[in-house]
């Protein structure tokens, strides 16, 4: 039955749709597990016919998996889908509905085949005589891992043997079965409060929020702060601490292309009269901040603060006149300050 | 080690009451193919864990590598990867299935002449491999960097191993089959599935080839692959020798059966999910990323289950943990074990991997796996089987014991430094100055990590000591006593109808169908990978397109695959997160739609360097010729090592048009024939750059590859700026 109704499907591009391709791949992962659930449902009721024989009692009362899944396909007969006009994200109502409706038709059969597995299984619960070890914390260590004494061990025997491996069948300890179970739930709630619930900030309205509370911490910083240099009103610093500071920075950043004592390099020449953008303290403060990309300067303002920038600014000005080692050949435009 | 090594087992009773006409049947196990694998996991151990001394050093002495392109770091690293994993664990489980899996089903490997094919053409695979990778013939894809023909060869191989294990399998005298087994049976078919869909690549030459996939897709199918061959060639199988030879060892009981089982199908079935962990905040849809993290916590109880039957099982033999040396082994791994995958689904949470990722914490995650589980069970199965076939004692328990103390304290000498380095390095990332500006460049980061990786290369020599105290007691034990090739045994054979009695386990039907189990195994992991790259590849939203995103200039391209030649992704990465501190440093987040063109992808998993992603035009041209040439010259105290030779080396032109070609195939949209026109585009966007350098008075010559590295290096992100004003 399920190709008869996939079939409109293929032909009407759901495939081409977002949620036709999900519903589809929910489907597909569905039907797998339906045969793996089918081929352990053939196993047990194999063993089960098997151990029912043993007993010598009559099988007559068991409904055979098999005849619960020939009635799967009277009931997708059954139901039809209800024309409504509208579309779902882009997917003909039609398609929409049958899609959904073979998923629910498929979890029906899941269900079923669950069911009739527990009852085929007979999951014995024996209750267990919990030991009484003298220690307090082991007495514990036994009762969350549900050991069994050491002299009980002959009673969990499989009695399976593998090149003289034998296997006990001690029971999940109960912290582990449990958090198990946790990890699920947790995985699930997870899942909801990103995705469905929309109450924790996926990874761009992470960095959303990141942005703005820093751009809040900043704003309040320097309010406070006597930190508000700019290219307009920044001053020539002379104190011995702020040019140590800015020499710092020149010698293991600024000097990879213009040299550790501004001789230039790569980039031009820092100590003569020539300059390609200005040489006056506003305008380097400017070329540090905001860059020249296009020839190769690039914008320092995320590295360093205003008050670093006037620094090292206040510094380059103090090399004018140095006698550089190897200085490069003027660049730029003649100019007295 | 048991002082009793007995080689002939009495044949185990008949299978059943009812078959009183079965005779017991005289054969022997073919010791031959454990020994020799077990010799070439000794023997790649060593190479693979000097290749991994070498990287260490490398960290802090770049020289090391005497400025040779075969020694340099980004190809001796994933020799190191490749040699460890495939090489040394490989011949390691080789050896444990082989001596193992012969013993549970009562029966000779299928095929003397099969075993000898899979033991030489492994060993051919990996010796070609490891020259292709020095002489830079790379994928570019991480653990799976082996090129296309040698990806044909370990398709074959493995499924020669394949039918030499169901070979086995299906004429067993023994009527179940053993937990190992079932493990051994998943790893087969998971690997196989694999391997054959990442190595998916479009050849253009003989030992060359793109990936087949681009971009975000790549991603997703690498790490679903990559995290995949941690879980079913690093995990699975060596679970699979843990519960044979750590029963034996103790000669206590497995634990608990039903564990087993529940531990075996929800660990299978979950891990597939879990890859996408390693593409936390990048450009892989949020969907995809949420599977990730949720599958990885709910592997934490299957992975423990492993580690709880196998610790349980010691239960009334921890008085011989103290005595015998492999038990310690043993003992360790499993803790290993444990710890390794506690602490991956920790690092699968988004908070702490925005933490952990791109940093030495993630190294030193997979070494307690690597060093911890992997080499400690592999010295422990060692010291126990080499001694039973060549029917002699251990040389000397006291030299064990000191290689368990040296591999012990080498451990946790090279783990901890490494938690310190990713954690502080990390924390200076992110760090920023009241201004709002970051507080340390990317040099400073490293610098300041330094000791840690000089100590880790320390941890890692003393645990490779252990390893050489090992070589020198297996060899003296191997001198004394004699190779039992056909060891000699006997057993009833299979009736042919397998008859129960009593009350029996729903599961032990399965144990008797070795083909319903590989079908369920493989049924089992395909969904996970099914439910997590189909969408991806078929619904266009999860990678929205960029309309200024266009294909690589032809010098663009033979530069990105200089770039992949030279390893660069193993300190590069290429993937901004949406982070602050990222977005400051390097620029705007990575977008899904930036990589469509990227075959591979080369997103990198590791900063060992700044991240690259928007390198283009934030240096002069001659600053990367200068820095290619020395890194020290325009970053003083940089770890990066020289490149000189891109300096003198031409760009291979002739491969350019079969390279447009292959891209075509792929779907990059270079216009019909351009193939035949692109070397005259790739020497005219040379010129231009030559030109660039002659002003900074840099001469080139006119084919040098390093234009196209700097033309390539100066197009990463620049697509997506010029769009924006």
């Amino acid at each position: 039955m399920r190709p008869t109704l996939l079939l409109p499907l293929l032909s009407a591009d759901a495939l081409h749709n977002p949620l036709g391709v999900v519903l589809t791949c929910v489907i597909m992962a569905l039907g797998l597990i339906i045969v793996l659930l089918a081929y352990v449902l053939n196993g047990a009721a194999e063993v089960y016919r098997e151990n029912e024989k043993q007993k010598e009692k009559a099988a007559a009362g068991n409904v055979p998996p098999t005849a619960l899944l020939l009635l799967a396909p009277i009931l997708a007969d059954v139901a039809e889908p209800a024309p409504i006009v509208h579309s779902f994200s882009g997917l003909p109502p039609f398609i929409y509905y049958t899609l959904v409706l073979v998923i629910a038709f498929e979890i029906g059969v899941v269900l079923v085949l669950l069911f009739l597995l527990r009852n085929l299984l007979h999951v014995e619960k024996i209750k267990q005589a919990i030991p009484v070890p003298a220690h307090q914390w082991k007495q514990l260590w036994f009762k969350i891992n549900r050991f069994k004494p050491m002299q009980e061990e002959a009673t969990l025997d499989t009695g399976h043997d593998y090149d003289g491996i034998r296997e006990l069948d001690n029971r999940l300890p109960g912290w582990w079965l449990y958090g198990f179970y946790a990890c699920m739930v947790f995985a699930m709630a997870y899942l909801w409060r990103y995705h469905v619930s929309h109450n924790a900030p996926l990874s761009a309205e992470e960095y959303q929020i990141s942005v703005a509370d820093a751009a809040a911490a900043k704003a309040a910083y320097l309010a406070k702060a006597a930190n508000q240099v700019d290219e307009n009103t920044v001053k020539l610093l002379t104190d011995a601490s702020d040019l140590a500071a800015g020499k710092k920075v020149f010698t293991t950043t600024c000097f990879a292309c213009h040299g550790a004592d501004g001789g230039g390099g790569v980039g031009p020449n820092l100590t003569d009269n020539y300059w390609l953008h200005g040489g006056d303290l506003q305008s380097i403060f400017k070329t540090i901040k905001y860059g020249w990309p296009d020839k190769g300067m690039k914008s320092w303002k995320d590295d360093y603060s205003p008050q670093q920038i006037a620094q090292i600014a206040s510094y380059v000005k103090s090399l004018h006149g140095s006698k550089p080692a190897a200085p490069k050949e003027p660049q730029g435009t003649l100019t007295n300050e | 080690m048991n002082e009793n090594v007995s080689l002939a087992d009495s044949p185990s009773q008949p299978p059943d009451m009812g078959h009183k006409s079965l005779q017991v049947e005289q054969f022997s196990y073919d010791n031959k193919s454990v020994q020799l694998f077990a010799f070439a996991t000794i023997f790649w151990s060593v190479i693979g864990m000097l290749a991994g001394l070498l990287a260490a050093v490398e960290l802090y002495y770049p020289g090391a590598n005497l400025n040779l392109p075969a020694t340099t770091f980004g190809r001796v690293r994933p020799v190191h990867t490749n040699a460890v994993i495939f090489a040394f664990v490989g011949n390691g489980i080789f050896m444990g299935v082989y001596y193992s899996l012969q013993r549970l089903c009562k029966a000779r490997m299928f095929s003397d002449k099969l075993s000898r094919i899979h033991f030489w053409g492994w060993q051919t695979i990996i010796v070609v491999g490891a020259v292709s990778l020095l002489a830079g013939y790379t994928s570019g894809k991480e653990y799976a960097e082996l090129e296309w023909p040698v990806d044909i060869a370990i398709t074959f191989i493995w499924v020669i191993f394949g039918i030499n294990i169901f070979g086995t399998i299906l004429k067993r005298r023994e009527s179940h089959l053993y937990v190992a087994i079932w493990f051994y049976i998943a790893t087969w078919v998971t690997v196989a599935m694999l391997h054959i869909v990442n190595s998916f690549e479009r050849p253009f030459s003989w030992f060359k080839s793109y990936s087949w996939y681009a971009g975000v897709q790549d991603a997703l199918v690498q790490w679903w692959y990559g995290h995949n061959a941690v879980a079913f060639f690093l995990t699975t199988p060596y679970l699979g020798l843990m519960y044979y030879f750590l029963p034996k060892a103790a000669n206590r009981p497995v634990y608990s059966y039903r564990l087993s089982i529940i531990h075996f199908w929800s660990l299978i079935f979950i891990y597939i999910w879990a890859g996408p962990h390693h593409l936390l905040y990048t450009a892989l849809p949020d969907w995809a990323q949420s599977l990730g993290v949720v599958f990885s916590v709910m592997l934490i109880a299957p992975s423990w289950g492993g580690m709880l039957n196998g610790l349980f099982t010691l239960r009334g033999a921890w008085d011989k943990v103290r005595e015998d040396p492999i038990l310690k082994f043993m003992v360790v791994a499993v803790t290993c074990y444990g710890m390794a995958t506690l602490e991956g689904p920790m690092l699968s949470l988004k908070s702490v991997n925005a933490i952990s990722h791109f940093t030495d914490w993630t190294i030193a995650h997979v070494h307690i796996g690597a060093l911890g589980w992997n080499g400690f069970l592999t010295f422990g199965v060692l010291y126990w089987i080499l001694p039973r076939i060549y029917n002699t004692p251990l040389y000397s328990k006291k030299l064990a014991g000191t290689h368990f103390w040296f591999g012990t304290i080498g451990i946790v000498l090279y783990a901890v430094p490494l938690y310190w380095a990713g954690f502080t390095q990390s924390m200076m990332w992110k760090s920023f100055t009241e201004e709002g500006q970051l507080k340390y460049q990317f040099l400073e980061t490293v610098t300041q990590i330094i000791p840690l990786y000089i100590t880790r290369s320390i941890g890692g020599t003393l645990y490779l000591s252990g390893v050489l105290i090992m070589v020198y007691n297996l060899y003296k034990t191997v001198k004394a006593g004699h190779l039992v090739k056909d060891e000699a045994t006997s057993a009833y054979p299979l009736p042919k109808a397998i008859t129960t009695h009593g009350k029996e386990h729903w599961h032990r039907w399965i144990e008797r169908r070795p083909v319903q189990m590989l079908v369920l195994s493989l049924v089992a992991v395909a969904i996970g990978g099914i439910l997590e790259m189909v969408p991806t590849f078929l619904i266009k939203s999860n990678i929205p397109t960029i309309a200024a995103v266009k294909p690589y200039t032809p010098l663009e391209l033979q530069g990105r695959d200089i770039y992949i030649r030279e390893g660069c992704y193993n300190c590069h990465s290429q993937m901004i997160r949406p982070f602050r501190d990222e977005v400051a440093r390097y620029g705007d987040y990575s977008k899904a739609g930036e990589f469509v063109y990227d075959h591979p992808f080369q997103w990198g998993s590791k900063r060992t360097g700044p991240d690259l992603a928007r390198e283009g035009g934030k240096y002069p041209d001659s600053w990367h010729y200068n820095h290619m040439m020395d890194p020290r010259i325009m970053s003083p105290g940089s770890i990066m090592p020289n490149y000189p030779w891109l300096l003198s080396n031409e760009i291979d032109t002739a491969s350019t048009a079969a390279k447009i070609r292959a891209m075509q195939s792929l779907g990059v949209p270079y216009r019909s024939g351009y193939d035949a026109l692109a070397n005259t585009d790739l020497q005219t966007q040379a010129r231009g750059i030559r030109e660039q350098l002659a002003k900074d008075k840099i001469k080139t010559a006119p084919n040098a590859e390093i234009l196209a590295v700097i033309a390539y290096l100066q197009r990463l992100g620049t697509d997506i700026k010029s769009v924006k004003p």
